[in-house]
């Protein structure tokens, strides 16, 4: 029996207070040491990121952009944090594009595939929402014209 | 309809990166195989649902497959509380990853309780003619870490149904594992927050970079790090 995806590990639950403390308390650390190391960089970018709070995923968003840049080795993982940041914080145009990068250079990924299944899926829903917003404007339009019209016709 | 609900049961698969873990999850799970040119490293942690009937019981198994890269070690870690099966894998044509499943004992040692089931799967037996752990090796280790053993290809289909069954069929025999399910997944999501006064602790010389997440130590001496 198939799994019930698409599915992402990291979108659904974020750390503890505690556990996003630790990892903070190691990167500012490093900060005063004026050298923070890349996994520590990294490890504190994640746990932004996972967090419930949009400050927090904007930071983690931009730890991560500064990662990509600055190690080609992490940029697969980045990428995927990239994206799934995005994705929280309802960007969707921007997550499809760095799971695309990710997509074109791993094109079995499954965790990819799947990411982009529910980026997909958030994306259709609002464009449902959306017309049906457009929809609803667009039926109360012609109702207050109608009214007005027959209002003007009566006068 | 009088069915029951069924039993959540959480699973975790370990071990060196490259064994197959996301493999043999693919293949209980889906019934597929990738080739290894198409399969990528897990990116942190995977995750499927997977439901089974044991025994009659109908059971919900959630299984998370994690990276086995050194410098995905902090996010994996997080995903250990509340597991009742662990399932560390090997390639049975890779002495460097049997001879790293110690290091994954250590790490069980700090994040979950004794309680918790164990196999260790041999994985890649379809390599036959390139075999470098035999048979009774990997038994024996797994017998002397008290865990369960059996080994297995993705690729074939051999022994990977039986490996999640039999860590399941024996995570419902042990009632005394869902009493420290619970207990561990309350503390570990309501207890207030000890001020964090003291540097994380870095766990065992073999894992640069990993910090442990685990800050709760409930269960035993742990606090993480190993006695080398």
């Amino acid at each position: 029996m198939p799994t019930e995806l698409p599915y992402a590990a990291d979108a659904e639950v974020s750390l503890s207070y505690d556990e996003l403390e630790v990892l903070r308390t190691q990167y500012q650390k490093e900060q005063t040491q004026a050298h923070v190391t890349i996994q520590t960089k990294f490890n504190y970018a994640w746990g932004l990121v996972k967090s419930p709070l949009r400050e927090h995923q904007v930071e983690g968003v931009r730890l991560l952009q500064e990662i990509y840049r600055a190690e080609p080795a992490r940029r697969r993982e980045c990428l995927y944090y990239l994206a799934l940041g995005h994705y929280k914080m309802d960007n969707y145009e921007e997550a499809s594009r760095f799971n695309s990068l990710l997509l074109e250079k791993e094109p079995t990924n499954m965790q990819a595939q799947s990411l982009a299944a529910l980026i997909e899926r958030k994306v259709t829903r609002d464009g449902y929402i959306g017309m049906a917003m457009v929809g609803g404007i667009a039926a109360v339009s012609a109702l207050v014209a109608a009214a007005l019209i027959r209002r003007a016709n009566r006068k | 309809m009088a069915s029951t609900q069924p039993v959540n049961v959480k699973l975790l698969l370990i071990g060196n990166s490259s064994v197959g873990k996301s493999s043999l999850l693919l293949r209980f799970s889906d019934e597929q195989w990738l080739p290894e040119d198409e399969a990528t490293a897990t990116i942190g942690v995977d995750f499927r649902v997977h439901k089974m009937d044991v025994n009659g019981k109908k059971v919900k198994c959630s299984i998370w497959d994690t990276a086995g890269q050194e410098r995905f070690r902090t996010i994996t870690s997080s995903y250990y509380r509340g597991a009742q099966g662990i399932i560390l894998v090997y390639d049975v044509a890779n002495r460097e990853s049997f001879d790293g499943l110690p290091k994954w004992f250590s790490e069980l040692e700090t994040y979950v309780s004794p309680a918790v089931v164990k196999i260790v799967v041999g994985n890649k037996v379809d390599k036959e003619f390139s075999r470098q752990v035999s048979y009774a090796e990997g038994e024996q280790f797994a017998k002397r870490m008290n865990s369960l053993f059996i080994e297995a290809s993705a690729k074939t289909a051999v022994g990977v149904s039986e490996a999640f069954r039999e860590v399941v069929e024996k995570i419902i025999d042990t009632p005394e594992l869902w009493a420290a399910a619970i207990d561990k997944t309350r503390t570990g999501g309501a207890r207030p927050a000890p001020p964090t006064h003291n540097a994380p602790s870095t766990s065992g010389e073999g894992m640069p970079g990993t910090i442990s997440l685990d800050d709760a130590g409930d269960n035993g001496p742990s606090a993480g790090g190993c006695a080398c």
